[in-house]
């Protein structure tokens, strides 16, 4: 892991296989990841591209690790991060994103997501620094509860009193 | 470990509050930096506050090599907030939004009243 890079933490009430399923398949992405899923299963070593549901590019870049967590051994999931989603944070160069898929106890799972290598991508970092927390709490949601967080919108904030 | 008691513990404390402060400034610092950061502290002192920041999910640590670094988690602050502050403000910001809109329709009414005078 390379500096500056920085460092999210979740706990999930749910295992490590179904958070791995949850990061690295597109059935499970789609639902929680700004409807953002893998065109092809990522495999080790091979180029991946990821697009929205209108089939627009998301992000792309090469799967650099993929270990799929093992009793007593967690997984891992790195990527190499291009945006293509904006076309000025397309111009700068790819960054690193590191998923590490842990056992923390019975039916508890800890997910670490580094993003590094940002040094000369600041517009990237300063567009999916926030987006990674609402990701992680999306996933976390989804596992736990079955449904993903709503979308943030003024009408959603005023609704509950609204309805009151 | 999830949001809740031990986030709003941990942020009960201004030093600790100042320690995410200096990590949201520049995140990834070791503990020498830190501690040159609030000299009127011991290093014992900046290591317990740490430990209290780390229960909470606030702070993780990496290692790189042989040296350590700290890094400002804002996971369990959003979950705080989702769970605990909106749900509240909700309400507060709702009823700002009603009283805009009738200030504005009254300003309405009076344009008009005004106009058709």
């Amino acid at each position: 892991m390379s500096l500056p890079a920085h460092v999210y933490q979740i706990y999930i009430a749910a295992t490590p296989k179904q958070v791995w399923a949850a990061i690295t398949e597109a059935e499970w992405t789609r639902r929680y990841f700004h409807t953002v899923a893998f065109v092809e299963p990522p495999q080790q070593g091979r180029p991946y591209l990821t697009v929205g549901v209108d089939g627009r590019p998301a992000v792309d870049g090469i799967i650099e690790e993929m270990l799929p967590p093992e009793e007593g051994r967690p997984g891992r999931f790195v990527q190499t991060w291009h945006t293509r989603y904006d076309p000025d944070l397309a111009h700068e160069p790819a960054s690193r994103v590191e998923w590490t898929v842990e056992n923390a106890g019975k039916g508890l799972t800890r997910v670490r997501l580094v993003h590094g290598n940002l040094e000369q991508s600041p517009l990237t970092w300063e567009n999916v620094k926030d987006g990674w927390v609402w990701i992680l709490n999306s996933m976390k949601t989804l596992l736990e509860t079955g449904q993903p967080l709503p979308r943030v919108s003024e009408d959603e904030i005023l609704s509950p009193a609204d309805r009151s | 470990m999830e949001a809740g008691g031990d986030v709003f513990r941990a942020l009960a404390d201004p030093t600790r509050r100042a320690v995410l402060d200096s990590l949201f400034d520049r995140d990834g610092q070791t503990l020498n930096e830190l501690c040159q950061k609030f000299p009127e502290m011991t290093r014992f002192g900046v290591m317990k506050h740490l430990a209290v920041l780390a229960e909470a999910n606030l702070v993780i640590t990496a290692r790189h090599g042989r040296t350590k670094r700290h890094y400002l988690n804002p996971v369990p602050i959003e979950q705080v907030a989702n769970r605990w502050i909106s749900r509240y403000a909700a309400r507060f910001t709702s009823a700002l939004v009603a009283l805009d809109k009738q200030v504005s329709a009254d300003e309405e009414t009076e344009t008009r009243r005004a106009e058709s005078a």
